[in-house]
């Protein structure tokens, strides 16, 4: 058997499993967002589900909300990742617990951290009684509105609770495996300690840490558990809002929800765009 | 110009019972190329990061001109250091990897590149400065490491085994380059090294690290030629080691009563010599009949295999001189008296 | 790095203990409630304790067992697939060179970076000629979008650092390919398939919006189970049924700790995603 012949038969299973059931759901997606689906005698497609879509004012603050939770959340999950993986790098007390914890964490779903974050930051919630306690409120309605609130402060919390491990883990093993031999040559052509981190460290971790960030990036712009019990009931994040027009009892609604899954499938494609470019960064160096 | 001395400088890892540097002091003349000789595991590297700040000690100092420097930062040291596998940044070119020192400095853009351009001319690298390292061999790779180390005028260059990552000729080359730049800077360098090969080419002096301690510090033929001990010799090959008794100018021992140098250490003791002084023929002292056992060609030089006796004697000849000589045939040797040495030890 | 002074090293344990307790956090107020019999506004901790919302959850009035079973169920079927299916594919990744192997590389790795919903609203429209939708095996099959791209990918990587030679070597010491691929092939890569199958496993376990569209609400998994409770605000039963979800992610990840530690290909597989 010649080695084409084996690459193709080892592949082939897999490759059915994506193409059919990945790339077939998004065509199929896209194809009804336009309205065109010849086997249901639609076979004049069209634009206006995006039209309806794009006009929709509420459609444009469900994605502005969704970006705004998706950047926000990345940017401080890394940062604080990136801190959280330079102080495991060193050994104290409490390292192998840290470390445990990380993993732990990326077992628990994200539905549970969700859950969590309400009964921590809610009006009724842990905080809250502890502000009661130490005579900040009055009463439960005089703490800040931290879940169901506008800034999606609540959703933010729960990404940057299960992101932060899961972007640490990637960094501190990336850091482990580049020692501290390449920070020691920096020190001693005369780098701080801070320039060493910002002119040596930072750009050899960048790729990793870039496309941990893309991951975590796309998959809170798609994710639909989390604000779905965090969130405001208005505006929804885009997933939501595109969950429950697939579902509204007007079936006529439906091209639109795929418009919308359509959006979110674009920006994660713009996203593995970045990732491309990250990952190149990488092998080139 | 710097002295570099080290007193007592002890290293004890956390965990570990045996220090890994045990009391060493070391005086490192100014401007001299010294070599830190010894196995792997032995401390020589955890010296070096030790005066290059990376490490704390655990006891002892280290004092540049007289100065101690343990509570200077890395950076503030003057100390550079070249890895082993010289870590050159790889997302940054040639150019801005010799230039990084300058930068850290804050010095202005023109006076770095003007000074890379110089350095890369010193290491004999023009025109490299756009490449990537990833681009460039081994040997390149190295020089712009030296290069990158020279540009912020160190008062002291560590250098972690400069020429065992190089093929034989390439060692030569960068041997060359190394000690020309060191001597015309006046730069004092420590290097360390596993390869006692490496230590002699290099070094003018060469220290002997040998479990944490320091065994033997002088000039590297003194290795060859005045082994401070048995597994000193044994560390640079030495073959010819015999016990026995010297006393009044003379040793008795498995090869019979030889005549000493002037000096020679009395009592009990090891005697040694370097298979490559082993004479054939006769002479008026130390004259011997061995048996040849095995011929070895080592290309620019032969190996004998002798017999004297019951006593297995190691000789190393250029191949001329022992033309016709096979082995079973039965020849007349001599140990002239002024390579012989006495070590102390019984064996 | 002269050696963490006194002061920098009192930060290094305090800015370690905020870090744990950070990650500790959000899952106390839930055990709490668990074991709550009442916990009203402004007690810091319950005033009665009880196990009722334990014997609701573990009674058949609640479905949790039901449920339980239903999501290991589906988790295992779709890490069983994951594994057959991810394992040759990993094979032809990790060790051959050939065109268009980039391609290939960035359709498996699609689903990883494209959010489940933006796939599964198309799905649901063929699912449902194919009357797929509203079944196990439905859920299951659209399980396998999320769980097979991490184990080929783990796959990929364990073959990479693996040599065929040895199964040259195997079979030219007389083992047929049944007995090459089972003695020689299979010990070598099983760390891989561990870890993988424990990542699939995982995210599988933790899907919602995909188990929810296909499933329609007739396949009830125990987020779904879950967050009908936490929705209807039963803080207590919620509480129990959410350590339940969450007990056997980390007894799996603890029997497994050996082969997630450090820099193996665990965390390899990850920082090739």
């Amino acid at each position: 058997m010649s080695d084409r012949m084996r690459i193709a038969l080892l592949l082939a299973p897999a490759m059915t499993v994506i193409v059919v059931l990945f790339f077939g759901g998004l065509a199929v997606g896209v194809m009804r967002s336009f309205n065109w689906m010849p086997v249901i005698g639609l076979t004049e497609p069209n634009l206006d589900a995006y039209r309806a879509v794009l006009s929709d004012p509420d459609f444009l603050r469900s994605f502005g909300l969704t970006l705004y939770i998706s950047i926000t959340s990345t940017l401080i999950s890394a940062v604080i990742a990136i801190a959280a993986a330079l102080l495991l790098r060193q050994s104290f007390a409490g390292r192998g617990a840290i470390n445990l914890l990380f993993q732990l964490n990326l077992t628990v779903p994200h539905i549970v951290g969700a859950i969590g974050v309400l009964y921590l930051f809610s009006q009724s919630g842990f905080f809250a009684r502890m502000a009661f306690h130490i005579g900040l409120i009055a009463r439960p309605a005089e703490f800040p509105a931290l879940v169901f609130d506008p800034f999606a402060i609540g959703i933010i919390l729960q990404y940057v609770w299960k992101e932060v491990p899961f972007i640490g883990v990637i960094v501190l093993a990336q850091m482990q495996a580049l020692g501290t031999d390449y920070e020691s040559v920096a020190r001693s052509l005369g780098a701080s300690r801070w320039q060493a981190f910002r002119h040596v460290l930072l750009p050899l971790i960048l790729p990793g840490v870039l496309s941990a960030s893309i991951i975590v990036f796309a998959f809170t712009f798609g994710a639909y558990e989390v604000p779905l019990l965090l969130g405001a009931s208005h505006p929804q994040a885009l997933p939501v809002l595109a969950y429950k027009t697939y579902t509204d009892v007007d079936l006529a609604a439906r091209p639109e929800a795929m418009a919308m899954a359509v959006v979110i499938a674009l920006l994660s494609a713009l996203m593995i765009w970045a990732y491309l470019r990250a990952t190149r960064a990488r092998l080139r160096s | 110009m710097t002295r570099v001395l080290l007193s007592e400088l002890t290293k004890t890892y956390p965990g570990t019972a045996a220090p890994a540097l045990d009391r060493l002091t070391l005086d490192v003349p100014s401007g001299e190329l010294i070599a830190l000789l010894g196995p792997s595991g032995c401390g020589k590297t955890t010296t070096m990061k030790m005066i290059a700040g990376l490490l704390e000690p655990t006891s002892g100092d280290i004092t540049f001109d007289g100065r101690s420097i343990l509570w200077e930062k890395p950076e503030n040291r003057g100390v550079v250091m070249v890895f082993q596998n010289y870590l050159l940044f790889p997302y940054m070119s040639v150019a801005d990897n010799v230039g990084f020192g300058l930068r850290m400095r804050k010095v202005p853009k023109d006076q770095i590149a003007a000074r890379v351009t110089e350095m890369l001319a010193l290491v004999k690298l023009p025109d490299l400065g756009r490449r990537r390292p990833s681009e460039l061999s081994g040997g390149q790779q190295q020089r712009v490491a030296l290069a990158r180390a020279l540009i912020v005028q160190p008062k002291v260059l560590l250098l972690d085994e400069p020429l065992s990552n190089l093929d034989a000729h390439l060692r030569i080359e960068m041997r060359d380059l190394i000690r020309g730049i060191q001597k015309d800077l006046g730069i004092t360098t420590i290097f360390v090294t596993h390869d006692h090969e490496e230590a002699v080419v290099l070094a003018d002096r060469v220290a002997l690290i040998l479990n944490g301690q320091l065994r033997q510090y002088e000039v590297p033929d003194a290795f060859y030629r005045r082994p401070a001990d048995a597994e000193v010799a044994a560390f640079f090959g030495g073959k010819n080691v015999l016990p026995g008794v010297s006393a009044h100018g003379t040793f008795d021992g498995p090869l019979g009563r030889l005549t000493l140098p002037d000096g020679a250490r009395p009592g009990p003791g090891l005697l040694t010599f370097r298979p490559e002084s082993v004479r054939i023929g006769p002479a008026p002292v130390n004259a011997l009949k061995a048996r040849v056992s095995e011929r070895l060609y080592l290309g620019s030089r032969t190996r004998l295999r002798l017999t004297v006796g019951e006593t297995v004697v190691d000789a190393v000849l250029s191949p001329d001189l022992v033309e016709g000589i096979r082995p079973g045939d039965e020849i007349t040797i001599n140990l002239p008296p002024g390579s012989l040495w006495i070590m102390a030890g019984t064996r | 790095m002269n050696g963490p002074s006194r002061l920098s090293r009192s930060m290094l344990v305090l800015s370690g203990a905020l870090l744990i307790i950070w990650l500790i956090l959000p899952l106390v107020p839930m055990l709490i409630w668990s074991f709550a019999h009442g916990w009203r506004f402004p007690d810091l901790l319950p005033q009665q304790w009880s196990l009722q919302a334990w014997d609701y959850a573990l009674s058949d009035r609640s479905g949790t067992l039901e449920s339980l079973g239903v999501t290991i169920l589906i988790a295992a079927l779709a890490t069983l697939l994951s594994i057959l299916v991810g394992v040759p594919a990993g094979r032809a990744l990790g060790l051959y060179k050939f065109r268009g192997k980039g391609l290939i590389e960035l359709m498996i790795l699609a689903p990883v970076i494209v959010p489940g919903i933006a796939v599964a609203l198309g799905l649901h429209s063929v699912f449902i000629q194919l009357g797929l939708t509203n079944t196990l095996a439905g859920v299951v099959l659209v399980h396998l979008v999320p769980t097979l791209p991490y184990m080929t990918l783990v796959m990929a990587g364990i073959f990479a650092n693996y040599d065929p030679a040895h199964e040259s070597q195997a079979r030219s010491l007389g083992a047929n390919a049944v007995q090459t691929f089972w003695h020689v092939t299979l010990p070598a890569i099983m760390p891989g398939i561990i870890v993988g199958g424990l990542f699939a496993f995982l995210v599988s376990w933790s899907q919602y919006i995909l188990t929810l569209l296909i499933g329609g609400g007739r396949v009830i998994t125990l987020p779904l189970l879950l967050f009908s409770f936490a929705s209807a605000g039963r803080n207590d039963i919620t509480g129990a049924i959410g350590i339940i979800y969450i007990l056997p992610g980390i007894l799996i990840l603890l029997f497994t700790a050996r082969h997630l530690s450090g820099s193996n290909g665990a965390v390899g597989g990850f920082g090739r995603i």
